[in-house]
């Protein structure tokens, strides 16, 4: 299968990529821009230009040294903690459902919820921020009552696709649940 | 039904909700608002006689200014204690008398305080300001003059805003202990105790004691009473006169503004007044339900 | 007034005659997204929040798309789904006092934006003048080019300071509200004089009360014994001081009368003191509050309804007490006269002589016979109002406002300064223009385009019933 391209639901271009290893077995991977060197620049230059003009008043070598340690810690912290460039979704029919994100700095972050745990997988919709949005997400059952639903796990929580993404996804996954018992 | 819906209007349209009438839902009909009504219960004023009333409020301005002026010549040496006592006690006496007379014209309908009980409550007061007039005298020796002067003026200005003129007998506790305050600093600054004695007699003969003859006054004798507030007036500019021009010229414009021009701008303003009632208002209950409870 | 108002209806009416019959056609077969409006909904409980419901239930029925904005109510917030796919939204707005939002007049503003521009919405209801957020939106929708209509559920004075101001911000947001709805004739006036309104742009459009639900059952009545059911929130408004001094009197010149109170509030106390003083324990019952489902069982077993309001702009209570078979005693304030037709209440000044001779009056007709059976008291109330009459006129109004021209900018703030006298029309036209503004910039953070439309649940392609749509719950949190 080949990729696709979507938007999130700030309109940048996002790609989702749908990979069928076997009829119970699929992957989705979303992937999101690289952070544009641009923004680097300016974010760098801005932060850099402030400490100047501090360092004008103050006449402190102090206020330079700090600005360009905390540019670096921070892009660093952006890269190892915020930045996903990478967001995939693994559904296994009849063993369970792996998401994992991958961020900017290679780090990767993995999550298993066995199949017997997960209720459904469903879009909704929750106010974010000033925004009011649809997201994938994947309903727990609770284990003292099994029509219950115990908490709900976002899918694709970074990127944040937009609805007709979400519906590609929604539609294969349940391809596959509705084929497992 | 709906708005601008064909109406034909062979049937009179009816203020009712029940019945579907042939009208659209937004007719209006020519009885719309018949029943507003407006300004009612409204209060004509004749000038002359808000004037009349509003010489109490003048009155009262007049008394404070007269007790600024007492002051005034105590603290200049001018007046001797022994002689604003000697005064204040005829005052008394001859204001106790006209009180009875009063009184007795028409009896009223609860128990009337015996002589007694008024001697022995004058005696309390005086021999207790008598005694504590050494304390009160040194009590505001640490607070700079400026400071009482200024405490002295609020206080007094707070006694004219809530002294209650609808009804000023017995004077209303606010206002009144804001007078006994003001006179407190003030006499505090005199010479000796004598003087913050006899300045303390004097103030509760002018904010206790006067407002209650001038009420009953008003009551039973309309007419001198005008003419009291007329002479409480110029004795007030009067007195103030003798000691400050500009004080006396100030006393005067607030007296005129207060009696003369006050009226007029709520005459003047009464015309624009647009009250509207109808039959949306809350219904207000008038009679008294607490009996049915306690 | 009333001369000048009916030629240009006249007018309005014949253009609409020569304009044929095909645009009628049209008319009848359009459609509306709708948005309601208000700070009071469910998990509240009110004449407002069912009054909202009801209709929203009817015009789903009638096809078209209704969704519902209101605050958060504690863990209760986000999208909701209520029966036959009626979606409320729940803002997570902060509340500041008896359940109405703070208002800043923007802040609402992006969520508002977001919610009418992904349910394409063509028509913004606000309901309550108490609702700081249905002003807010009915500003909000002027500002984004929709049109509005308005629904005023109660009465108010002029003669305090609140009122004052509570009036003047009536008249900022009604100034450009294409059409008011009021639930009766007086609250219609009332309107007219508190905004400043055209009376042609109000309809009056009475609440409606289920009657299927409030139906008689002569068999729970004791019959050795007169009960008067009186059920109200009790609080000085509904005129519980009247009571307190109806009570004593009539139960000692009537020993067979009992009383049946429902609802809850601070006036408990004055009943209570009553019941203590006058030893009436057995005879006064105090139900404290009652859930919907349990108010019509506790009025089978009346004969007599009473209701001592000082003020009510349409009073439901009435019409349930005389659809479940009571005879009615009634206070005669606000628009209660308008309400039940003479033969079926019996009205009475709101003062506790007044009241207690017409309940004497009652009581010896219960007495000798000559009242009317529950059964047929229930059948000619029963048709007097329903939610599906209310939804037809209300749908009317809205073809109506449709079709109107919502104001430019410049003509709105020119109205805002003509209508709203100098200084308030000046301030809120400072702040219409800050309000689009704000917009623009919202547009620009997140253009219309990239907003989702929402999956419709009920209205013309609406998914509620339909199994191939995609499935959705009606669990939602914020994220």
């Amino acid at each position: 299968m080949e990729g696709e391209s979507f938007t999130d639901i700030n309109g940048t271009p996002i790609f989702l990529d749908c990979q069928s290893h076997s009829t119970f077995c699929r992957e989705f991977t979303v992937t999101s821009p690289k952070v544009p060197v641009t923004k680097v620049i300016v974010f760098t230059c801005s932060i850099w230009l402030l400490a100047y003009a501090v360092f004008l008043f103050t006449e402190d070598t102090v206020v330079l040294t700090s600005a360009i340690l905390i540019t670096l810690v921070s892009m660093m912290l952006y890269v190892h903690l915020v930045k996903v460039e990478q967001e995939t979704l693994f559904i296994i029919g009849s063993l369970g459902v792996q998401m994992s994100s991958s961020y900017a700095s290679g780090r990767e972050t993995t999550t298993f919820i066995e199949l017997n745990k997960i209720k459904d997988i469903v879009i909704n919709e929750a106010i974010y921020m000033h925004q009011i949005i649809y997201y994938l997400c994947v309903l727990l059952k609770d284990p003292s009552d099994p029509d219950a639903v115990s908490s709900v796990v976002p899918l694709f929580q970074s990127s944040k696709p937009r609805l007709n993404c979400l519906m590609k996804v929604y539609r294969s996954c349940q391809e596959i649940l509705s084929k497992c018992p | 039904m709906g708005p601008d819906s064909a109406p034909d209007p062979p049937v009179p349209w009816r203020k009712v909700l029940w019945e579907r009438q042939p009208f659209p839902d937004n007719y209006v009909d020519g009885r719309f608002l018949e029943e507003l009504r407006r300004n009612e219960g409204l209060r004509q004023y004749h000038y002359w006689a808000v004037v009349k009333e509003a010489g109490s409020v003048g009155q009262q301005l007049s008394c404070v200014a007269i007790f600024i002026t007492v002051w005034l010549y105590m603290e200049q040496g001018l007046l001797s204690p022994e002689v604003l006592l000697l005064t204040s006690l005829v005052c008394a006496m001859l204001g106790y008398g006209l009180h009875q007379v009063l009184a007795s014209t028409v009896d009223s309908g609860d128990e009337p305080r015996t002589r007694l009980a008024d001697l022995q409550s004058a005696a309390i007061f005086l021999s207790f300001t008598y005694g504590f007039s050494p304390v009160l005298k040194t009590l505001t020796e640490s607070v700079s003059t400026d400071t009482v002067y200024a405490m002295s003026a609020v206080m007094l200005l707070a006694h004219l805003i809530f002294f209650p003129y609808t009804q000023p007998s017995p004077p209303g506790s606010l206002s009144l202990n804001a007078a006994l305050f003001a006179s407190v600093c003030l006499a505090s600054r005199l010479p000796g105790a004598l003087h913050t004695f006899a300045m303390l007699s004097c103030a509760l003969l002018v904010f206790a004691l006067w407002p209650c003859l001038l009420q009953r006054l008003r009551e039973k004798a309309p007419s001198q009473f005008t003419g009291v507030c007329v002479g409480m007036c110029i004795g007030g500019i009067g007195g103030l006169g003798s000691q400050s021009l500009v004080g006396a010229v100030l006393l005067a414009l607030a007296l005129g503004n207060v009696t003369f021009f006050c009226p007029l701008l709520l005459i003047t303003l009464q015309r624009q007044k647009d009250n509207i009632q109808g039959p949306w208002d809350e219904a207000e209950i008038h009679e008294d339900l607490s009996h049915f409870i306690q | 007034m009333g001369q000048r108002g009916r030629a240009v209806l006249q007018s309005n009416a014949s253009q609409q005659e020569s304009s044929g019959t095909s645009q009628d056609a049209l008319k009848h077969n359009r459609k509306h997204n709708i948005c309601m409006v208000s700070d009071f909904f469910y998990p509240n409980m009110g004449g407002v929040e069912s009054h909202i419901y009801l209709l929203s239930q009817c015009l789903i029925e009638k096809g078209h798309k209704v969704v519902i904005v209101t605050h958060s109510y504690g863990k209760r917030k986000g999208v909701r789904y209520l029966t036959n796919g009626l979606k409320v939204y729940y803002l997570p707005l902060q509340v500041m006092y008896n359940q109405s939002t703070v208002t800043t007049c923007f802040h609402s503003l992006p969520l508002l934006r977001c919610v009418l521009v992904r349910e394409r919405i063509t028509v913004v209801h606000a309901h309550s003048s108490f609702s700081a957020l249905a002003h807010d939106s009915l500003f909000h929708a002027k500002t984004m080019g929709l049109n509005t209509v308005f629904t005023d559920h109660s009465l108010f004075g002029f003669a305090d300071i609140s009122s004052v101001l509570t009036n003047k911000l009536l008249t900022i947001t009604l100034c450009d509200t294409n059409h008011i709805v009021c639930v009766s004739y007086t609250s219609k006036e009332n309107t007219v004089l508190r905004a400043a309104l055209n009376p042609e742009i109000v309809s009056v459009i009475p609440n409606a009360v289920e009657s299927t639900d409030f139906t008689p059952d002569p068999s729970q009545r004791r019959d050795d014994r007169i009960t008067i059911v009186v059920i109200s929130r009790l609080v000085y408004r509904k005129g519980i001081d009247l009571l307190g001094g109806i009570i004593p009197e009539l139960c000692l010149k009537h020993p067979d009368l009992n009383f049946l109170i429902g609802g809850e509030g601070p006036k408990r106390l004055v009943l209570e003191e009553v019941r203590e003083k006058y030893q009436l324990h057995d005879r006064v019952r105090l139900l404290g509050a009652l859930e919907h489902k349990d108010v019509r069982n506790v009025l089978v077993q009346g004969h007599i309804f009473l209701n001592t309001s000082l003020t009510e702009a349409f009073c439901m209570a009435i019409v349930e007490g005389a659809s479940c078979g009571l005879q009615v005693v009634s206070t005669c304030v606000g628009g209660i006269p308008e309400v039940l037709p003479e033969d079926l209440i019996t009205l009475c000044e709101p003062n506790v002589r007044s009241l207690c001779a017409g309940l004497e009056k009652v009581i010896a007709r219960q007495r000798s016979g000559a009242v009317p059976t529950p059964a047929s008291i229930h059948a000619r109330v029963k048709n007097l109002y329903t939610w599906r009459n209310v939804a037809e006129r209300t749908e009317k109004v809205y073809d109506r406002v449709v079709g109107e021209e919502v104001l430019p900018l410049h003509m709105r703030i020119q109205r805002l300064r003509s209508h709203c006298g100098p200084v308030a029309g000046s301030i809120f036209a400072f702040v219409a223009v800050l309000d689009f503004l704000f917009l623009l910039l919202l547009q620009w953070l997140v253009p219309d385009q990239i907003m989702d439309l929402a999956v419709d649940a009920s209205g013309p392609f609406g998914m509620w019933n339909q199994e191939s749509g995609i499935k959705k719950r009606t669990s939602s949190q914020k994220s």
